[in-house]
């Protein structure tokens, strides 16, 4: 192997050493453009040896000489900033090395007349031969006239894939309302910087959509982006990003896509089968997770379910706060913090925003959960779901539970019509089935005084009434 | 997504680029993007599928850059240099045999582009920049436009040259010549429209161009002219934000391609069956229109920044 004499490999050498013991970094920004050893040496040395220039041969002479240097000469410093720009600088080398150059050139020679004529022959111009005959694009388009267009494809524009010059996010979006088997893998999703919340949203429904068939999905208003964990668990403590917002507002990574309203149930076994069948090619990382069996996959499902069902209900009792609003008799709002426990229930005003006055003032109140006598879900509106928790006021005046049965027993009407008050509060759906379920399990657990007298109450009004109809 | 080796051929393939530096391929019947490919340094000027449709073909500031369609790669495989400044159009010799370019430092070239003949390689110098370049169907002439509102006509195998100038100083924007070889139509930056009508040149003689017809395509610059496959249409874009299909027989107006703020139109090109037309425009879209009823029928959306530029192959059924 000619080394010393060997210009190309000389230059290499500097240029290697000084990158190499240089510990700014700086050498490299300014020298990893070009393959400037090769130049130099093709403008320096016309007869060198054509065996040298070839391209592929001196990167594969020059590179394990590279590599030999960390070993071979037992460099013992930090250079971890070094390493790293060095195989970034690889990287770049290879995929540069991928790239052919063809640089300008006419032979010196003059073409032989032979060449010419088979290099530019003229042609006789026939018919042309494909009149008449139908366009595949114009079979295609016939075939899906009635092709319904995608409903987001106004959403293409924010895809950041690709993108050159132009800031990117990248996220990790779960979705939620997926079937639960494709719920808990992250869809990759990267959009331009200087999207909206609800173009984001667009986007991923777009991409969603391409990925996973024939799931139904519905307009863009419908979804919430959340802050979730790594594992897909969905945040609720805290509320949607702002859907007006720019997505580069926020800083987080991994978010969750939630409906706002509840369709997950509906989704049937049948549909995520399907589901299964039409995983693009695009997505190998996600078919390993998808390559359960149809059976497991089911077992898996239900267990999941299972599981859900019993930790819900542990965690019932233990203290969790929810922001909602309070909704007094004039329907005016006000947010309020409203934290559940297993012993009680707290009400506790929030400063309120822009607001110079209030139509509800709320004290902070706390009721005994024995005290608390139902909790049902009122009604249900796309901009949010309201909840009525009932109590028994006379709960805390009399001090004990079992006077509030001794009062039951001496006049049941007249209790029925003072001592029940409710709150009507009012949050979004999920958030309001969670608090309505959490203080139901609750209640159910403690079957206290207040809600076998509520019940009762209740059932004796419906008789009433049907005596009444029945009449 | 792979593309089946096999059915290659019968492959319809849209490529549209711009200045948001990528070049983005669609399916075309349902607007789906199916990839994007980098166009690092620069904006795309021009681009062309080779005509065994593997690779696509972009120009930018200085470069070409050839794409592999048949795999993934968002990166050039080849990257053609030495010219010095844009390199406005490209195109291939039918067979594939050579490339032909023109560009901004005033010269139209023919790249030996597979390193196969060495002899290939040839260079014609204009005195003004080169705007556009096309191939006569009859594959060893080629038209060249230039700013200073030149025509030349190349004859590659003598290198005899012709000039035309159908309007002094007015830049020539757009040169094509129908597939039989009959018709030349050119467009300049004043929105006009020339028709010439071509002779069969016979053997080594070159063909003879005889001016036929002209007319007020466009209100402001007509961008780009194209004959239909069947010769019976013509379409010119435009600055004033529109496309118009002309019928060749009399070229009297047939569409009128216009959508609220699409801005300026800057390529379009027929399917084969000269049944649809695609455009590209300045708001970012690639656009499918009818051309019977003038109806836009599809829209591609995912471009950042204005199209420039459209390459398309269609197939027959």
């Amino acid at each position: 192997m000619a080394l010393y004499d060997n210009k190309l490999w000389l230059l290499s050498h500097i240029r290697d050493s000084f990158i190499s013991t240089d510990d700014t970094g700086m050498s490299e920004l300014v020298l990893i453009g070009d393959d400037l050893p090769k130049q130099l040496a093709d403008n320096l040395d016309w007869y060198r040896d054509p065996d040298d220039s070839d391209d592929d041969e001196d990167d594969m002479n020059r590179e394990p000489y590279e590599m030999h240097l960390d070993m071979d000469f037992e460099v013992r410093r930090q250079r971890s900033n070094t390493a790293v720009r060095l195989e970034k600088m690889d990287i770049a080398k290879k995929r540069a090395a991928k790239v052919k150059h063809i640089k300008w050139e006419v032979s010196a020679t003059a073409p032989t007349t032979e060449e010419l004529d088979n290099l530019f022959v003229r042609k006789d111009i026939k018919q042309n031969q494909t009149v008449g005959k139908k366009s595949l694009l114009s079979e295609q388009l016939e075939k899906c006239t009635n092709l319904p267009q995608n409903p987001y494809i106004e959403y293409a524009k924010f895809d950041g894939s690709a993108q050159i010059g132009i800031l990117t996010r990248k996220y990790k979006i779960f979705l939620t309302m997926l079937p639960e088997e494709h719920r808990n893998y992250p869809m990759i999703v990267s959009c331009i910087a200087t999207a909206k919340i609800e173009e984001l949203i667009g986007f991923i429904l777009l991409k969603c959509s391409t990925i996973h068939g024939d799931f139904p999905l519905k307009p863009v208003s419908h979804y919430g982006l959340y802050i979730t964990e790594e594992d897909g668990e969905v945040d609720h403590d805290f509320p949607n990003l702002d859907p007006k917002e720019c997505v580069a507002k926020f800083g987080f990574t991994c978010l969750g896509l939630v409906e706002h309203k509840q369709i997950t149930k509906n989704v049937s076994f049948e549909s995520s089968q399907i589901l299964i069948q039409n995983e693009s090619a695009e997505d190998i990382n996600i078919s390993i997770h998808r390559k359960i069996k149809g059976d497991e996959a089911k077992q898996i499902t239900a267990n999941m379910h299972l599981m859900k069902v019993h930790a819900t209900a542990m965690e019932a009792p233990l203290y969790q706060s929810y922001r909602v609003y309070i909704v007094n008799k004039m329907r005016a709002k006000a947010e309020i913090q409203l934290g559940i426990s297993g012993e009680k229930i707290e009400i506790d005003p929030l400063q309120q925003k822009n607001t110079k006055f209030t139509f509800v003032r709320q004290k902070p109140v706390s009721h005994h959960i024995d005290s608390v006598a139902w909790c049902e879900v009122t009604d249900t509106k796309s901009s949010g779901t309201t909840f009525r928790v009932v109590y028994s006021s006379s709960f805390g005046n009399n001090g004990a539970s079992s006077n509030v049965n001794a009062n039951v027993t001496q006049s049941p009407t007249l209790q029925t019509s003072t001592s029940f008050k409710h709150y009507d509060f009012e949050a979004d759906h999920n958030t309001a089935e969670e608090i309505v379920q959490k203080i139901n399990l609750i209640l159910e657990l403690r079957s206290s005084g207040s809600r076998k007298e509520y019940l009762a109450s209740r059932e004796r009004k419906q008789k009433r009434k049907t005596l009444h109809t029945n009449k | 997504m792979v593309v089946d080796g096999t059915s290659e051929n019968d492959q319809i393939i849209l490529a549209t680029g711009g200045y948001d530096h990528t070049i983005k391929i669609w399916q075309t019947h349902t607007g789906i993007c199916q990839r994007t490919m980098q166009h690092a340094e620069s904006q795309v000027n021009a681009l062309e599928i080779t005509p065994d449709k593997l690779s696509l073909a972009a120009t930018g500031y200085q470069h070409i850059r050839m794409y592999d369609l048949a795999s993934n790669n968002p990166n050039p495989t080849v990257n053609y240099e030495g010219i010095t400044k844009n390199v406005t159009g490209v195109g291939f010799q039918e067979d594939g045999k050579w490339m032909y370019t023109g560009s901004e430092d005033c010269s139209a070239r023919i790249w030996d582009y597979r390193l196969k003949s060495a002899h290939a390689a040839k260079i014609f110098q204009t005195s003004a920049p080169v705007t556009c370049v096309c191939l006569h169907p009859n594959q060893v002439e080629l038209l060249v436009g230039d700013q200073s509102g030149v025509i030349h006509l190349w004859d590659l195998k003598t290198d005899h040259n012709e000039q035309f100038i159908p309007e002094g100083d007015t830049m020539i924007l757009d040169i094509d010549v129908d597939s039989e070889g009959t018709l030349m139509a050119a467009v300049n930056s004043k929105g006009r429209c020339y028709i010439w009508s071509l002779t069969f040149g016979r053997d080594g003689e070159p063909t003879k161009m005889y001016p036929k017809h002209k007319f007020e395509a466009h209100k402001r610059q007509a961008l780009k002219c194209k004959f239909s496959p069947d010769s019976t249409l013509l379409v010119t874009t435009s600055a004033d934000q529109t496309a118009r299909i002309w019928k060749t027989c009399d070229f009297s107006l047939l569409q009128e391609l216009k959508q609220e703020n699409q801005r300026w139109v800057w390529d379009a090109v027929f399917s084969s069956d000269s049944q649809y037309i695609f455009t590209a425009s300045s708001d970012g879209y690639a656009k499918l229109w009818n051309v019977k009823t003038g109806n836009m029928e599809r829209e591609y959306a995912g471009h950042q920044k204005a199209i420039i530029a459209l390459a398309f192959r269609d197939a027959t059924v």
